[in-house]
């Protein structure tokens, strides 16, 4: 069977950029990706792009893909926007592989960009309010602050989960992304500090939650037999998996598990022919410091009940034996909604080669890493496992 | 956007105004709210309508405090603080969300006995939206 590699991964800076709208961000990312293909790149090999994104400045926009693919010179190519909420760049990969797979076509790109800032504080909430359950869970008055705080206080009342262990993550994200010149938030904080934020949705506080970033990313993906006409040093998709759940939480059958991210990886680690504790690192969805909690459990990297623990004991640090969110995380990286997945992917990319910016993020001599991309509060998900 | 529109508010009613459920005629279990196949046995979509009791206890709650609430209720968490939203498990066994009224946010328990009253949820575009609350069952008329 074909097999798929990837040969270049770019990421623009994620933050707050009024200058420049979804064109200009692609195009970052697009440029930074090209710059990273060892022995260049013809632009007219690519014959298919998988754009992530969610809404173009808060609203649709008809024919996106088209748009920013023309725009970085990739006109006249089989273009689709992909969207499913938050996990949209983690479906533009895997929708990238199977076109490779299938053998439509041989070198792909696997792309996301989001432009979340130009939009006013109340229609953010409007329209981010769209990727759960609209019917009920919102005309409840909840946004995901209050959806994710439901998971988080049953996870605490089953398991005695604990305000530290939340915050935890939040300081060791925070702490990674200030390592990272491409982060939102390159500033490390307290525990003390994290703990005693104000609270938006009991039982998550402020520094429980993920910002609005603008951003963009892109992934260069080939058949793997092409894979050194690009590079000496590809990096293979040994396996990825993807699943929906009920998209409201009160539908789902257990409160505290991603149903979706349990059976993506099992189907992921099933392709790849490993299993959880083969996973050396890993980029997963910290849209919320409980989303990595549940993560880590339901990625089988811990037991289940067990991650608050796990994360408090060092386990998930850089110099850790499983690093979790070495980037940052969404949390301090930043989430720009449809970029999010295809930005995990330029991360892993990175540390698998070693060829991480800054060497204090670098995680040393590791073979296999995973990502974990969540659209909602889980009614999409999708993990692909990368290899050197 | 995410807000609710008056035509998509309207089709709910039976749910908002009488907890109406579907019992599926082929394994008999609830589903609430409705769905097209039955989410239990996922091998039917006969249903007969059954009204709930509107009975039940507090599986997860949340108390959405100031930035946490959507701007079509943020004049309720303005007016009145932290308003509580509930996960209850309903008697006839599915779990539905809804916000607890007539409690002091700070007393809200996990387990808590709850019953269920229709009130006014929020205004929008000129329209009052009616819908059930959970009470705390110690409390309910």
């Amino acid at each position: 069977m074909k097999k798929v590699a990837i040969v270049g991964a770019g990421q623009s800076r994620y933050g707050d950029f009024p200058e420049k709208g979804i064109k200009e961000l692609f195009l970052e990312s697009y440029q930074d990706m090209v710059k990273s293909v060892d022995k260049g790149m013809d632009s007219r090999r690519i014959g298919a792009a998988y754009v992530g994104n969610l809404g173009s400045g808060g609203f649709q926009l008809g024919n996106m893909s088209a748009l920013v693919s023309e725009f970085v010179g990739l006109p006249y190519i089989h273009t689709v926007r992909v969207e499913n909420a938050c996990a949209s760049g983690g479906y533009a990969l895997i929708s990238a592989c199977m076109d490779v797979l299938s053998g439509a076509h041989d070198v792909v790109l696997a792309g996301g960009v989001e432009k979340m800032t130009d939009v006013s504080g109340v229609k953010q909430k409007y329209w981010l309010g769209v990727s759960g359950d609209t019917e009920y869970e919102r005309l409840a008055g909840t946004t995901f602050a209050g959806l994710y705080a439901l998971i988080a206080h049953r996870h605490m009342h089953e398991f005695g989960t604990t305000r530290e262990h939340l915050s935890a993550v939040a300081v060791k994200n925070h702490k990674n992304g200030a390592q990272n010149p491409k982060a939102q938030f390159q500033k490390e904080i307290t525990l003390e500090k994290a703990v005693k934020s104000p609270y938006v949705a009991y039982p998550l506080n402020l520094f429980d939650c993920c910002s609005t970033t603008d951003g963009a990313s892109s992934v260069l993906v080939c058949d793997a037999e092409l894979a050194k006409e690009f590079t000496d040093t590809p990096i293979y998709i040994a396996g990825f998996g993807s699943s929906s759940d009920y998209l409201a939480i009160h539908d789902r059958i257990n409160t505290v598990t991603l149903e979706g991210t349990k059976r993506a990886a099992a189907n992921a680690y099933d392709m790849a022919g490993l299993s959880a504790k083969d996973i050396q690192l890993a980029e997963v969805h910290d849209c919320f410091t409980i989303a990595e909690l549940l993560a880590c459990e339901d990625l089988g990297f811990c037991e289940k009940g067990k991650a608050g623990q796990f994360v408090e004991d060092g386990h998930t640090q850089i110099d850790g034996d499983r690093p979790v969110n070495a980037s940052g995380g969404l949390k301090s990286k930043g989430h720009p909604i449809g970029a999010t997945g295809t930005g995990q992917a330029y991360e892993m990319f990175n540390q698998l080669r070693g060829t991480v910016d800054k060497p204090a993020r670098q995680v040393r001599d590791a073979e296999i890493g995973l990502i974990h991309n969540v659209g909602g509060s889980g009614g999409t998900v999708s993990v692909s496992i990368l290899r050197r | 956007m995410a807000h609710v529109s008056v035509p998509m508010y309207w089709r709910t009613i039976p749910q908002r105004y009488r907890m109406v459920g579907q019992r599926c005629r082929k394994c008999d279990a609830v589903n609430f709210p409705p769905k097209g196949v039955c989410k239990y046995c996922n091998a039917s979509f006969e249903f007969d309508e059954v009204k709930l009791s509107g009975k039940g206890k507090v599986h997860t709650f949340v108390l959405i405090g100031a930035g946490g609430a959507p701007p079509e209720f943020a004049e309720q968490e303005k007016a009145g603080g932290m308003y509580p939203v509930a996960i209850v498990e309903l008697e006839e066994g599915p779990k539905v969300i809804g916000q607890i009224a007539d409690v002091n946010p700070k007393d809200v328990k996990m387990d808590m006995p709850v019953s269920t009253e229709l009130r006014k949820v929020y205004s929008e575009e000129g329209v009052i939206r009616y819908g059930f609350k959970f009470i705390p069952e110690e409390l309910s008329r």
